[in-house]
């Protein structure tokens, strides 16, 4: 399980994140929301190792994500899908999902892109596989970025904001494989703007306020008006982001 | 025949000039390409002391001219060591270091073109910061300082021709013993130039082909 612990971030003058503690048990699905500048990407920032915290503990399946040694062992369980994709524009899609595989779990590369290319083809994009990311659609990207974090059979899914970037149409494109990735079980840590699909695949939601981690539950009591809907920054944010 | 007229073993005088500057010009270049990359490498894993030591050593042999670099090495070297330098040893070190700090600061530039966002996602899939290095920004540094480095080097070629002063004999060198044996500086120094000019388009061109091959995966093909 991912495990935060008092996680305290400061940038500068800057409280981003405060005395949050968060579990996410292995098969949960759960949703973080809260307003831009609330502190969610950098939350995952932090349990991925790309930002030291400032206080506090994280780990992920008891390795302690600021550890350097143990840092490696938390980054193989775990994958990020990130809001601007972040593909490797001089591989192809192929090469962009077999890097990891090939260079970290020395698989062999042929079998690494095998696996690869059938992965690439569970998210639609068989006669994609060879084309360069900026040959793709924002959506196509995106899904080489979800087959990339796959490719690594990761335990638990980070992801980042990943359809900030992209128009409905493609935003739906996404969300179908996430659905179907949450119902075969896969965990996931989700930060979104999405609410209505968060509420529909989340076994819990999260919500952050100016890096306080302020509710915490179950889907349906979240949206519950004794639960969630009791806190009024809650309700002021999801009233805002309805009208939008 | 006079003394003075041109002959048919000129052309070979000309042809061991030019090899003596294509041989000075590539070996240099390897050197500076090793050498220069080598010193990037050092910065990106920020070596504390050496990359001082690096930057100070490069902004003097950027900021001074080859003719004074390659004076200081010749005449220097055996004044203040009793080094005995030979004009081709000279030269070879004098142009290696040179070539080495303008590729230094291409390698440089290169490496920071490369977004940071490509390099959080290798590193958070596991990657160290070597296979990082070999496998995500190397190839993209090379196809973008690929530009600027044939840019260099047509450049260093011509600067070649100062090494003629310490008494390498190379291209400019047979001009000069062309010129005053035949009395006829127009005819030579235009074919000299000319020489020169054909070499430096070779490079360019071979530069433009290697770049259109590192680019393929760019969708952009310049203005």
């Amino acid at each position: 399980m991912i495990k935060a612990e008092n996680v305290r971030k400061v940038f500068g003058t800057t409280t981003v994140l405060e005395s949050v503690d968060l579990a996410i048990n292995p098969g949960e699905v759960v949703s973080i929301l809260g307003a831009s500048g609330s502190g969610k990407s950098t939350l995952i920032r932090c349990i991925n190792g790309l930002e030291k915290l400032d206080g506090g503990r994280i780990t992920v399946d008891d390795f302690d994500v600021s550890k350097p040694k143990e840092l490696a062992e938390a980054r193989k369980r775990s994958g990020t899908v990130f809001q601007l994709f972040n593909l490797y524009p001089h591989m192809t899609a192929v090469g962009n999902v077999a890097l990891a595989p090939v260079e970290v779990l020395k698989r062999p590369r042929a079998e690494a892109e095998r696996e690869a290319r059938e992965l690439l083809a569970s998210v639609g994009l068989t006669d994609r596989a060879d084309a360069y990311p900026t040959q793709l659609s924002g959506g196509q990207r995106q899904r080489v970025g979800i087959c990339r974090a796959l490719a690594m059979h990761p335990r638990y899914l980070l992801l980042d904001e990943v359809t900030s970037a992209l128009d409905p149409e493609m935003t739906a494109e996404i969300l179908n494989i996430l659905a179907r990735l949450a119902e075969g079980g896969t965990t996931m840590l989700f930060v979104t703007h999405e609410i209505e699909f968060a509420r529909q695949i989340s076994d819990r939601i999260v919500f952050l306020d100016k890096g306080r981690l302020v509710v915490d539950l179950p889907t349906a009591e979240f949206f519950a008006p004794s639960g969630g809907l009791a806190s009024p920054r809650v309700v002021q944010f999801l009233s805002k982001m309805r009208k939008e | 025949m006079r003394y003075t007229s041109f002959t048919p073993f000129d052309l070979v005088l000309l042809a061991q000039g030019f090899g003596v500057t294509v041989a000075l010009f590539v070996v240099t270049t390897l050197i500076g390409l090793l050498v220069g990359a080598a010193l990037a490498v050092v910065r990106y894993y920020r070596v504390p002391v050496a990359t001082q030591a690096i930057l100070f050593l490069t902004e003097l042999l950027k900021n001074s001219p080859v003719l004074v670099q390659l004076f200081l090495v010749f005449f220097g070297l055996p004044a203040f060591f009793h080094i005995n330098v030979t004009p081709v040893v000279a030269a070879t070190i004098t142009l290696s270091a040179n070539t080495a700090a303008f590729i230094y600061v291409i390698a440089v530039a290169g490496i920071e073109s490369i977004d940071r966002d490509q390099v959080e996602a290798a590193r958070v899939f596991g990657l160290t910061r070597r296979q990082v290095l070999r496998r995500v920004i190397a190839p993209q540094a090379l196809a973008f300082a690929i530009g600027p480095l044939t840019a260099l080097l047509v450049n260093q070629l011509q600067v070649t021709s100062l090494i003629s002063v310490i008494g390498v004999v190379d291209l400019t060198k047979i001009g000069n013993i062309l010129n005053l044996r035949t009395l006829q500086p127009f005819i030579v120094w235009t074919v000299i130039g000319l020489v020169y000019y054909v070499a430096a388009k070779l490079v360019a061109w071979l530069g433009s082909r290697l770049e259109t091959r590192l680019r393929a995966y760019s969708a952009w093909k310049g203005l």
